[in-house]
């Protein structure tokens, strides 16, 4: 069971007046990998954009605990928030152009220290100690051209998240990640996330459509509609509850 | 009092070329979404075309705008046709569609230099006469300019928001597929935007001659504040560069009431630079 | 070698090697970091007339003014810096622009501190006797190659991987944890710094400082260069200033005898083509001649 937790109290943001978000109270990360399922247009990426500090909330307090350590993050920065160890796999496709894979892995490896305009020659030392762990991604993904580009739609989510993963967060939010993944890479990639859920006592918090997977691999789930959470509890809690039935498993597209 | 009366009167004189020069460059941006530097030619090219028709060929000045201003919406719509609308299909980016258009004006400016050379040009065929209003000593030529703008400004500002066009226009803008599934021709809709702001920035440039001089650098000293006034009224805003046209040409003549042109130039810059900033930190707050 | 080279050929050469150093600091700017710089001339002229005005107006010894200029341009494109660097490409080039536009003014009416048209000078080389000439030429050639090798070496740096990142997805990088604020913000400071030393060693190379030389012609020149010959690579900027300064400053103007009425058509009809060629470029080889740079680091 991990030490890590975001706080939401009062959480509000509109756009032209329209009110999509609206957090009065939510304690996250309780219970090792939890998740946040909603209809769509229910605000569940907006509320993470919010906690990650990529949009700004217009009024509310957010909170981060980890290991003992409580963060204000209500307001500060994207990187900043990264930095504590709050750490977001994206929605849509994301990528580094001009980045090859194991640039984009070493990227997501090296210290502050070492990436500095004098540090020249400090790529060799990099290398060698990004070794292990790059090492084991490029073990358990297969990459098409693992030397090269990630090439399909496929490849860069997966790039994304293994981008998030080597940053060894304390608090990892996963938008959506089964959208362009096959089968056998969704499940190695939830594999990968509880074993680093249960030995390294990350958190995780998932946003999905895929049900099957939610109910598997949740502990404990969020119901959000209309910017609010609705509902939560355990999986089976969750399923039977009738007003998640009303408001989303009845619309046919779950 | 006299001084409030003089930076205004001064101040929308001034704001007279910026308001259509502002106006035709926001329409591109509009249209396309980048940054047209070479648009500062077709301000160079407006006031020349009038040099040629009335220092040359001797037409009446007021004769000569209507040519002047239809051959400057003809360069504007060939620099389209020819430079941008193929690099457009070809993907070049906006950054690099910028350093694009600072190319073609430079190949442009410098072209004109080579055959109309460094001398200053004059409308020396009129001379005006000099009225008093509100207190300032102003020309004919400038409450003509006046009047010319207020209503060329409110033609235009009717055409984009108010006609079918105008509507077809922002459609485009917005979502071009859409556009296209709704039965508009992009091709002939860009071409009448690219040929108005071309008028728009011919007309800048001639007014702007008129009141002091014209060499092959006007546009290219203007395009600079165009820009900013562009970026003031928020990006791709008709409406917003309208205003931010009259606010720039008022700050601007209340300063250069009060400085030497130069320090005005620097403290215009300055506030501008200022407002970036300003604006971005209240963004993010 | 000294016969091979007159004073004039001295002249030409070092304001090449000034451009190649300036376009190679542009493609670290730009063709790595994504900063639209259209400020060169002001940061080169900043530098090269606090250079001028520490060391004839104030007395100072010869490298302590050369520091204190460097410091100030330093100075100065860190605030610019602050103000621009998280803004879009646009209002970057605007601002850059307006920030060239407030030197070259303020070098026109501050008559008391540069002497205004008038000019400013004479600024001595740094080392005296009859070949100082030939002196400051090897200055600019030691100090030229360094550029280049540390444009070369910061690409394959995790610095120089940072910079790409913030380049193509600035976002991403921060929700990588990249400061990319900072990051920028210390890059451009101290680019732009270079670009100020350059300016300052210029000074001794011009010997007598005018406004006239702080026009926009300058920062076209080094876009130019580095975009024909290619952003993505440190020596996409020699080979740029090779094919269009060495060629119009250089061979022609001392080399060719053109009759003197075509003596003050060459330059415009250089920055004519130059526009011209510019166009082309991006029309039909949009990442200039040494072609994109995308070569993955393929194992560890």
């Amino acid at each position: 069971m991990s030490n890590n937790q975001i706080t939401l109290k009062g959480v509000k943001k509109s756009y032209g007046g329209r009110v999509v978000s609206d957090i009065a109270d939510l304690a996250l990360g309780r219970h090792g990998v939890e998740g946040l399922i909603g209809p769509n247009g229910a605000g569940k990426t907006t509320l993470m954009s919010l906690i990650t500090g990529k949009i700004s909330a217009d009024a509310g307090e957010i909170l981060f605990f980890e290991n003992g350590n409580r963060h204000d993050i209500s307001g500060k920065k994207l990187d900043a928030v990264a930095r504590l160890g709050l750490v977001r796999t994206n929605q849509r496709i994301q990528d580094f152009e001009s980045l090859g894979i194991l640039d984009s892995m070493l990227l997501s490896v090296v210290q502050p220290a070492q990436e500095t305009v004098l540090g020249l020659f400090a790529e060799t030392a990099l290398r060698q100690q990004a070794h292990p762990a790059i090492n084991r991604y490029l073990e358990a993904f297969r990459f098409s051209d693992p030397g090269g580009y990630a090439l399909s739609a496929g490849e860069k989510k997966l790039l994304d998240i293994i981008r998030c993963l080597l940053l060894k967060p304390k608090f990892l939010l996963m938008d959506e990640p089964t959208v362009g993944l096959p089968q056998d890479q969704t499940d190695k990639v939830m594999e990968v996330v509880r074993e680093a859920a249960r030995d390294d006592g990350m958190s995780v918090v998932i946003i999905e459509h895929d049900l099957d997977l939610i109910w598997n691999v949740c502990e404990y789930i969020h119901f959000m509609a209309d910017g609010r959470i609705m509902a939560q509890g355990t999986p089976d809690e969750v399923r039977t509850s009738t007003m998640v039935r009303e408001k989303y498993m009845g619309e046919g597209d779950a | 009092m006299s001084v409030v009366t003089s930076a205004l009167v001064l101040g929308l004189i001034e704001a007279a070329p910026l308001v259509l020069a502002a106006m035709g460059f926001t329409l591109i941006y509009y249209l396309n979404g980048f940054t047209n530097v070479a648009f500062a030619e077709n301000i160079t090219f407006g006031a020349f075309f009038a040099v040629i028709f009335t220092s040359i060929l001797g037409l009446d000045f007021y004769l000569s705008i209507i040519p002047a201003s239809l051959l400057s919406g003809a360069v504007s719509v060939l620099t389209y046709l020819c430079i941008f609308r193929p690099a457009l299909r070809r993907g070049v980016g906006p950054t690099e569609m910028i350093i694009l258009s600072v190319g073609l004006s430079f190949a442009l400016r410098y072209g004109a230099r080579l055959i109309f050379g460094g001398d200053l040009y004059y409308f020396d065929t009129v001379s005006p006469e000099y009225y008093a209003f509100l207190g300032v000593g102003v020309t004919s030529f400038q409450i003509t300019a006046l009047v010319l703008v207020a209503v060329l400004a409110s033609l235009l500002y009717v055409f984009i928001y108010r006609t079918r066009y105008g509507e077809m226009m922002r459609a485009l803008a917005n979502n071009e597929e859409l556009a296209l599934a709704s039965g508009i021709n992009p091709t002939l809709v860009s071409v009448l935007i690219w040929f108005i702001a071309g008028v728009a920035g011919g007309l800048a440039g001639v007014f702007f001659g008129v009141f002091s001089f014209v060499n092959t650098l006007v546009g290219w000293n203007l395009i600079l504040i165009v820009i900013m006034i562009s970026i003031i009224g928020g990006v791709g805003s008709i409406r917003g560069a309208l205003i931010a046209s009259v606010v720039v040409g008022i700050v601007t003549s209340s300063i250069s009431l009060v400085a030497t042109p130069l320090y005005g130039e620097v403290l215009l810059l300055v506030l501008f630079i200022a407002f970036l900033k300003i604006r971005q930190m209240r963004a993010r707050a | 070698m000294i016969d091979l080279l007159s004073g004039y050929a001295i002249f030409s050469l070092s304001t090449v090697l000034v451009f190649v150093a300036l376009a190679t600091l542009l493609h670290l700017q730009f063709g790595l970091a994504g900063i639209v710089n259209f400020g060169v001339v002001g940061f080169w002229g900043l530098g090269m007339y606090a250079f001028g005005i520490l060391l004839l107006n104030f007395q100072l010894p010869y490298f302590v003014a050369l520091i204190l200029a460097v410091a100030i341009v330093a100075l100065v494109a860190f605030v610019l810096g602050w103000v621009v660097l998280d803004l879009d490409s646009q209002a970057q080039l605007v601002a850059t622009l307006a920030f060239a536009a407030v030197i070259a003014d303020l070098v026109t009416t501050e008559k008391w501190l540069t002497k205004g048209v008038v000019g400013l000078g004479t600024v001595p080389h740094p080392f005296g006797g009859a070949q100082s000439a030939l002196w400051l030429l090897l200055i600019l050639l030691v100090l030229t190659v360094g550029v280049i090798v540390y444009a070369r070496l910061l690409g394959r740096s995790p610095f120089g991987r940072l910079l790409a990142a913030i380049r193509d997805n600035e976002v991403l990088a921060r929700n990588l944890g990249k400061d990319t604020s900072r990051a920028k913000l210390i890059f451009f400071t101290l680019t732009s710094a270079g670009m100020g030393l350059f300016g300052a060693l210029s000074a001794p190379v011009r010997q007598f400082l005018t406004p006239d030389l702080l026009g926009p012609g300058v920062t076209f020149s080094v876009w130019i260069a580095l975009i024909v010959g290619g952003k993505r690579w440190p020596l996409g900027g020699l080979l740029g200033v090779l094919l269009t300064i060495f060629v119009f400053d250089f061979l022609i103007e001392t080399y060719l005898r053109v009759p003197s009425d075509w003596a003050q058509i060459i330059p415009i009809l250089k920055l004519m083509l130059y526009g011209v060629t510019l166009v082309l470029v991006l029309l039909f080889r949009p990442f200039g001649l040494l072609g994109d740079r995308r070569q993955p680091t393929s194992h560890l």
